[in-house]
């Protein structure tokens, strides 16, 4: 790339799929099987890049009698999906995850995905918190290979054509329609446009917008700042899902999940405990936001451990070191295996510093049941999508929403495609984007660099939008954030055309502002608590005045905060006790 | 023990470089870190154009990190250093050196 002169390579498609994760392939898969040319753009390789390969085994699906309890049917998951979102996911999209889930899980096993099997050929399930009857279907080596399989079969179809290490930072539109993205060939350092007719984002969540996350690192958000200034809404940003037990203590493997769901009496049997080795948490166990509120009081109650956290320990299981070694080797062999080589630490013998960690972004994109966006032309799915999880998320309902709303989304992006023409993108739609990269690549006075105000983002975050957070220190979060905004344009980066990696970090602390400021202004807007987001200065779940969603839009780059309604379809909240 | 670890990196970019050279760095470290957390300490506080994969999964499965220490291809991200070491950093091979660490992963 020469920044004198930011030449564009323009390419054209059918359906552009934004991201290389679970419901990325799963979406360009339904595409190409609908015989529309693809093109899919990830950030890094598909199959080994996003969350998808850092997540576990469990893939939720209700295959009753083909499962492991018979008793077990779409309408329950349906049902504890509700309960557990505290009734605020859309259930028309619920629906479509919970009477899919098993279809598309078949789908899995054609492509290549291996599960694991009771002798007769049923479904082994896992039970996990809040899942009435155990429905967590097991993968063998965990989410890696799962996102392996599925880049794999994307590459069977010749009418998907995938871009690696290429960053998307940008929609485009002509009047008022989505037609394509544009982004950065990181390899090249070319800056390429994909017109499409239609366009689906699948790029994952925010969860690195905090500094503890167990989510990797490229995971800032960057769908929701370019879905919010193309002018989609955006739903329910303060409800970050935390996951309890991810390690905190020592610095080389912080952020690796440890599992609570593993210290039932089926598995390890070991338990979560205070820094004098009292157990903390109750079998059975609860579920995920219930599990955050016992660990952070224990924590600010001073019965933390050193480096703020609790014990992972299971050196008093009534199994056995032997016993207990065997659950980790076969549910998470990775994870057991990466904790001893990087650490030096064997959580089979000795116990490990946990504590609540960014997880899952349960709000983001507002969609439909189809995965339509606000905005025509524009699908999105998977994490990035919001209004269907709710407050809270369940155990496995993420993988699951991979595949059922990203084959959804897949397919009428599709669809679509074939009732459009291209439509070329304005070229004020392209010239902006462009600004911001020379404004990146010209000479300044005064050089800030990208990796320190991402820093500052990060740890206003983690001090002020934790699951617990209050208006005075939201406030104090929004005016850092403020504050980092106007250094962006002091960011300078070296003009370097192969693989430049200040470039891709200062783009993406563009895009982080963006996001941590809606998010705050989520979490400002929504007085009360329910799920993950817990208000100090509003500690009670309010049904009379929140049992709705926050919708974000964007009114000539500003954003509005407003109330809209659920949908609910087969269970409202007054028809349960 | 000294609470340093002295690294020789490899430096390439094929856009502006004849030859790939080495490039010597010193880095104050008192405590066990991974090949990839040192590599993220010489981005942050020593040099901003060493070009790598930041990229990290927490289990050492994805094999996006890998480097070659010593001559070896190790995962950056499981494998610990310890102060007082001196090491050798390069590209993994199995594909056309991008610049610096970063190898194309379509080769792979």
């Amino acid at each position: 790339m020469a920044s004198k002169n930011l030449e564009v390579q323009n390419l054209q498609t059918d359906v552009v799929v934004v991201g290389g994760g679970g419901a990325a392939c799963r979406a360009a898969i339904e595409v190409a099987e609908r015989g529309q040319n693809c093109i899919m753009v990830d950030k890094g390789r598909p199959g080994r890049s996003g969350a998808t390969p850092c997540a576990l085994w469990s893939i939720q699906a209700p295959f009753g009698p083909r499962g492991r309890d018979e008793r077990d049917s779409p309408e329950q998951f349906f049902e504890d999906m509700v309960r557990a979102g505290r009734f605020i996911g859309d259930q028309n999209i619920v629906e479509v995850v919970a009477f899919t889930a098993c279809d598309r899980i078949l789908d899995m096993e054609r492509y290549g995905v291996k599960f694991r099997k009771y002798e007769d050929g049923r479904f082994y399930q896992t039970p996990m918190p809040g899942q009435t009857y155990p429905r967590s279907c097991f993968m063998y080596e965990n989410g890696q290979h799962m996102s392996t399989v599925l880049a794999k079969e994307v590459s069977r179809h010749k009418n998907i054509t995938v871009y690696k290490d290429f960053f998307v930072f940008g929609l485009l539109k002509n009047d008022g329609v989505v037609v394509g993205i544009i982004g950065i060939d990181m390899i090249s350092g070319q800056i390429i446009t994909i017109n499409s007719k239609s366009t689906v984002i699948a790029t994952g969540g925010y969860t690195s917008l905090w500094g503890f996350s167990d989510n990797p690192p490229t995971l800032t958000g960057d769908s929701l700042s370019m879905a919010f200034r193309a002018g989609a809404e955006l739903v329910d940003l303060e409800f970050n899902q935390y996951y309890g037990t991810d390690v905190i203590w020592p610095p080389s493997v912080k952020g690796t999940v440890v599992l609570y769901e593993l210290m039932i009496e089926e598995f390890a049997n070991g338990e979560i405990t205070d820094k004098n080795g009292v157990p903390i948490i109750d079998k059975p166990l609860p579920i995920r936001d219930e599990a955050i509120k016992i660990i952070f009081n224990v924590i600010k109650e001073g019965r933390g451990t050193e480096h703020s956290g609790v014990w992972y320990d299971t050196t008093k299981s009534p199994k056995g070191e032997a016993a207990v070694r065997e659950v980790f080797e076969t549910m998470t062999p990775k994870h057991y295996h990466f904790l001893i080589d990087a650490a030096g630490i064997d959580i089979a013998k000795q116990p490990i510093e946990v504590a609540p960690a960014s997880h899952y972004q349960c709000g983001g994109i507002y969609i439909n049941e189809k995965g339509q966006t606000s905005l025509e032309g524009l699908y999105a799915c998977g994490e990035c999508a919001g209004n269907f999880q709710g407050a809270n998320r369940l155990a496995g309902s993420a993988l699951c929403d991979t595949q059922t709303m990203g084959a959804q989304a897949g397919k009428y992006a599709a669809e679509d495609s074939k009732k459009r023409d291209i439509i070329p993108p304005e070229k004020s739609s392209i010239d902006e984007h462009l600004d911001m990269l020379k404004n990146f690549l010209s000479e300044k006075k005064t050089k800030t660099r990208p990796i320190f105000l991402k820093e500052e983002i990060l740890k206003a975050m983690d001090e002020y939008v934790a699951p617990f957070r209050s208006k005075e220190g939201l406030e104090k979060g929004l005016s850092i954030i403020e504050g980092v905004r106007k250094e962006v344009e002091k960011i300078h980066v070296p003009d370097v055309g192969r693989y430049n990696l200040e470039l891709r970090e200062a783009i993406e602390t563009r895009l982080a502002v963006d996001a941590a400021e809606l998010t705050i202004g989520a979490a400002l807007f929504r007085t009360e608590s329910r799920g993950h987001h817990n208000r100090i200065d509003y500690p009670e779940q309010d049904d009379k005045n929140w049992r709705c969603h926050t919708i974000i839009s964007n009114d000539g780059g500003k954003p509005v905060y407003s109330k809209r309604d659920v949908i609910y379809t087969r269970l409202k909240p007054e028809d349960v006790k | 023990m000294e609470n340093i670890i002295k690294a020789k990196i490899y430096r390439y970019n094929p856009d502006r470089d004849k030859e790939p050279y080495f490039q010597d760095y010193e880095v104050p470290i008192d405590r066990r870190v991974t090949v990839h957390e040192f590599l993220n300490i010489i981005h942050r506080d020593i040099d901003g154009t060493l070009a790598f994969r930041t990229y990290k999964c927490y289990k050492g499965s994805c094999s996006l990190c890998v480097v070659k220490l010593n001559g070896k291809v190790v995962k950056s991200c499981s494998t610990p250093l310890n102060p007082g070491e001196e090491i050798t950093i390069e590209p993994a091979g199995g594909g056309e050196v991008i610049r610096d660490l970063v190898v194309d992963f379509n080769a792979m």
